[in-house]
């Protein structure tokens, strides 16, 4: 009896140990087929039928794709757009968490509604007013276009992650900073952003990968090839007639290893933000 | 005695109020400039003819939806993105109940299993689609090559140059980005399922089946609703991959609302049409998150 348990226990365990192995088959394909060609030469990447490791694995990709695109430059761009979007959404949204969450003001409930709907729209709704009231206000082709554009969508979700670190902190810490004579806002700064430190530096990064990824708006937005970020810098070589493959799986390694580190930091307290109070971190 | 306390706390209030107010300015301000106003002012551009160039001509009041709603495209279109969402979803939270159901078995490695099943999500989206084009590729994809040699297909398709296969393509590509997600999410709650549960339903001898039927099911049933919720507004919002893979081609065979307006606009400059076109696709989003921004709600309030 006992070793029909055991047993049965063993072969599911093999049966899961076999499934995930070939689910990561597939959900990393693309990943692997990156890894592998990036290191193979022109004659190599173009052979049919395709190898699938680099006869003779090279590093050249890695250096000649700073020449055939401007890569240093997209990297610098896609920096400015990300660190810009941190900058804007969190000036307006440290304070905005701040009041939702430890004030006591009318209309509250119906702020935090308001922000949770506006946070499921997409940019594509507001892409052609944005455009027109972008070029009215003279900002078509610049980086704060796309920083200002990002910052929106990125602000309700931020707020409310804010909201929740902000109103897990006793109000007794708080109470007592403002008895030793501390103002609100020196509270928020000296006790209350300390403590949430944390929380505010998962926003931060969602928002810098926000920034990072960003497509639509510099699509729509910027038009000189010298503003463009890596994700619309790669998609034009892309687009190109003769792509050199190689040099663009490099590339976009070189592009994807950033966020995805940055990822790894947060995806707990993302995945409970996201799901609402049902996960816990 | 109670009453001074009373007063002095209705006047804290006041300060108070006012400082919330202060504090929610920027935001509130940001929110009403580039996402209220845009809203009402696409709206406003659909009533208008437009020139090429975005400028409002003559009004022309609901003709534009009149006509919209008298064509076959749009109902395709619209057709085309409900089939998408649902087809989507459905497959991303299948997958993701099965990696959840394997990851919550405790066996060597699985920390590091979970870790590398996020990669997807974690990746930069629209550079992950770039990278599926050239698997994708008919020649020297690494794609229909293990097809071949495998004898899954011995004659695989042009992926992105037909329009079925283009559509199966975008929809595989929107599911694979989203599975992650549902993966985590459902492990979670599947984690906070109490294990007592589990042990006192195998002394009862319920078997296997029964115990993720009436255990693990019920357990993970609030959050199954809001990540399908939360899914469905983000695939039926997808742009990036359809965009990327095929441009809503061949011959508009994979455009979705959320492309087509793309195309509509920045592309064949109809800004009337466009602009309609993303006036339906508000509606059709508010009812959604208006469903979703309940739940959550009550969850947050529970």
């Amino acid at each position: 009896m006992e070793l029909t348990k055991k047993n049965r226990e063993f072969t599911l365990k093999g049966f899961v140990i076999l499934l995930t192995i070939i689910l990561l088959f597939i959900m990393l394909f693309p990943f692997f087929v990156m890894l592998v060609s990036m290191f193979k030469s022109p004659e190599e990447i173009y052979h049919i039928p395709p190898y699938w490791l680099p006869r003779h694995p090279t590093f050249k990709n890695f250096i000649e794709v700073w020449n055939t695109i401007p890569l240093a430059r997209y990297f610098r761009n896609s920096l400015i757009i990300a660190i810009g979007t941190v900058l804007l959404n969190t000036l307006i949204s440290v304070p905005a968490g701040y009041a939702v969450a430890r004030l006591h003001f009318r209309g509250k409930k119906f702020i935090l509604y308001a922000f949770l709907v506006t946070q499921m729209f997409s940019p594509v709704v507001v892409l052609i007013s944005l455009f027109k009231i972008v070029i009215k206000i003279h900002f078509i082709d610049t980086y704060i276009s796309v920083i200002i554009a990002n910052a929106v969508f990125t602000t309700p979700f931020v707020i409310w992650m804010l909201n929740g670190y902000f109103s897990g902190i006793p109000k007794g810490i708080e109470d007592a900073a403002r008895i030793d004579g501390c103002t609100r806002v020196g509270a928020l700064w000296r006790v209350i952003l300390p403590i949430a430190a944390p929380g505010l530096v998962t926003t931060i990064i969602y928002t810098f990968i926000y920034g990072w990824n960003d497509f639509i708006f510099s699509l729509t937005f910027l038009q000189s090839g010298d503003k463009y970020p890596l994700t619309i810098g790669l998609y034009q070589f892309v687009g190109r007639f003769a792509v050199q493959w190689e040099q663009l799986l490099a590339g976009a390694f070189l592009a994807i290893l950033p966020v995805l580190i940055l990822f790894f930091i947060v995806e707990k307290q993302l995945v409970s933000g996201l799901a609402g109070g049902a996960v816990k971190e | 005695m109670a009453d001074t306390i009373l007063t002095a706390r209705r006047k804290g209030i006041g300060a108070e109020a006012r400082l919330a107010y202060i504090l929610l300015a920027p935001a509130v301000l940001l929110m009403i400039i580039f996402m209220v106003y845009p809203i009402i002012y696409v709206f406003i551009i659909s009533l208008f003819k437009t020139d090429k160039l975005s400028r409002i001509k003559d009004f022309a009041g609901f003709s534009i939806y009149l006509k919209l709603l008298s064509s076959k495209d749009t109902w395709v279109v619209i057709g085309r993105s409900i089939l998408w969402t649902i087809v989507s979803v459905s497959t991303k939270t299948l997958f993701g109940v099965i990696i959840a159901l394997a990851l919550n078995v405790k066996f060597f490695g699985r920390k590091i299993a979970r870790l590398l099943f996020i990669v997807p999500w974690a990746s930069s989206i629209p550079i992950s689609v770039m990278l599926w084009r050239w698997v994708l590729h008919n020649e020297f994809g690494l794609l229909n090559h293990s097809l071949k040699i495998t004898g899954l297909m011995s004659n695989p398709p042009v992926w992105l140059g037909q329009s079925v296969s283009a559509f199966i393509s975008c929809l595989w590509v929107d599911i694979w980005i989203g599975i992650p997600f549902m993966a985590l999410v459902f492990l979670a709650s599947m984690q906070a399922v109490p294990q007592t549960l589990y042990e006192a339903a195998e002394i009862d001898g319920a078997s296997r089946f029964q115990r993720f039927r009436y255990i693990t099911l019920p357990g993970i049933s609030a959050i199954l609703l809001i990540a399908t919720l939360l899914s469905s507004l983000w695939t039926f919002n997808d742009f990036n991959t359809i965009y990327i893979l095929t441009n809503g081609g061949p011959a508009g065979s994979t455009n979705i609302l959320i492309t087509y307006v793309y195309q509509n606009s920045f592309e064949w400059l109809k800004w009337q049409k466009a602009s309609a076109l993303s006036v339906f696709t508000f509606l059709i989003l508010s009812v959604v998150s208006i469903i979703y921004s309940r739940i959550y709600f009550k969850k947050e309030e529970a």
